[in-house]
């Protein structure tokens, strides 16, 4: 079987690597509005980053970034860090989000961190914090349910 | 837009078109409004590869169906206020039915629910030709004439064509 999340080797093998780039590679989407991890260097996590890009604009007047653009920055940051995080290989499927704009987003890197606050056998729960300036300053908070697929049942 | 004139159906499709072509992000992607009145908009976004978060298996990324839903609900706000008004997102709710899949266009159906003097309260749905994708519940602020930049109704219903600034061809593949 080619390469890809329903791979359960490749999966585990990804995971054990901490190859988050691996995973990023299958999500055009996530590559095309610039999303990029890293290892936290200030936890055991991974810090996620949206690079401010033209076609990120949503409001040209102010400008600010497209609150749908940050949304799918955070779902993106949440699944990669559960995918991770979790005990074992899993496949999450997002079953809703929740995002609250606390203030504009300007057209300058972002950042975001993820909290897996439940981790049970079908369902997870992250929340995901969205910053620019400064993470005690956050520009939008989320929290999302996914559920935890076998990758192995397909 | 004088005043007295209440903008037709038609007026308000094109008014739209503008509005969605002159936001960077879903003019490169390519977004249509087929209908804009006061009771809601359907806009429709054509399929393209970029759209995709697991490409091995052909599912659209969860975040393209949040953007869309952002962009659906916060059209179907201008038409249903007295005059338009720049009405940032508060917060908005995304449930997900099914995923997305690749080769088909995602067609936006919103409507506003709900005006008060601060806040406009709208929902939304997606969908694929294999039915229902998700819904999406956005609640938006209004900020009122005074925050809202001279000529902003006049610039959305201008027959010129609109003066975006320049962006880069997408090239991501």
């Amino acid at each position: 079987m080619r390469d890809g999340f329903h791979d359960v080797e490749w999966l585990a093998r990804t995971r054990a690597e901490g190859d988050v780039q691996a995973w990023l590679a299958l999500m055009p989407y996530a590559r095309r509005i610039g999303v990029t991890a890293e290892a936290d260097p200030d936890g055991e996590g991974l810090l996620f980053r949206l690079d401010p890009r033209e076609e990120n604009v949503g409001n040209v007047l102010l400008p600010a970034l497209h609150g749908g653009v940050v949304a799918a920055f955070m779902e993106t940051a949440a699944t990669l860090d559960l995918m991770l995080a979790a005990r074992e290989p899993r496949l999450p499927r997002i079953v809703d989000l929740s995002i609250d704009y606390l203030r504009t987003a300007r057209v300058v890197p972002t950042l975001a961190r993820c909290t897996l606050l439940r981790e049970g056998r079908r369902l997870g729960n992250v929340q995901v914090a969205a910053w620019q300036e400064r993470e005690g300053v956050p520009i939008a908070t989320a929290r999302l349910h996914f559920v935890l697929g076998d990758p192995s049942a397909r | 837009m004088p005043p007295d004139h209440t903008p037709s159906a038609a007026d308000w499709r094109r008014a739209l078109a503008r509005f969605v072509a002159v936001i960077p992000h879903t003019r490169a992607l390519g977004l249509e409004v087929l209908e804009a009145t006061p009771e809601g908009v359907t806009l429709r976004l054509p399929w393209h590869d970029d759209l995709l978060g697991d490409a091995p298996r052909g599912l659209v990324h969860g975040g393209v169906l949040t953007m869309l839903l952002d962009t659906a609900c916060g059209s179907a706000v201008l038409p249903a206020l007295p005059a338009p008004e720049v009405c940032p997102t508060l917060d908005l709710r995304v449930d997900h039915y099914r995923p997305g899949v690749a080769g088909q266009a995602i067609i936006a159906e919103a409507r506003v629910v709900r005006v008060t003097a601060s806040v406009v309260f709208t929902e939304g749905t997606l969908r694929q030709q294999a039915g229902p994708l998700a819904r999406g519940i956005g609640n938006f602020v209004r900020l009122g004439p005074r925050n809202t930049p001279p000529g902003f109704a006049e610039a959305l219903f201008a027959e010129a064509p609109i003066d975006a600034p320049p962006f880069e061809e997408s090239d991501h593949a």
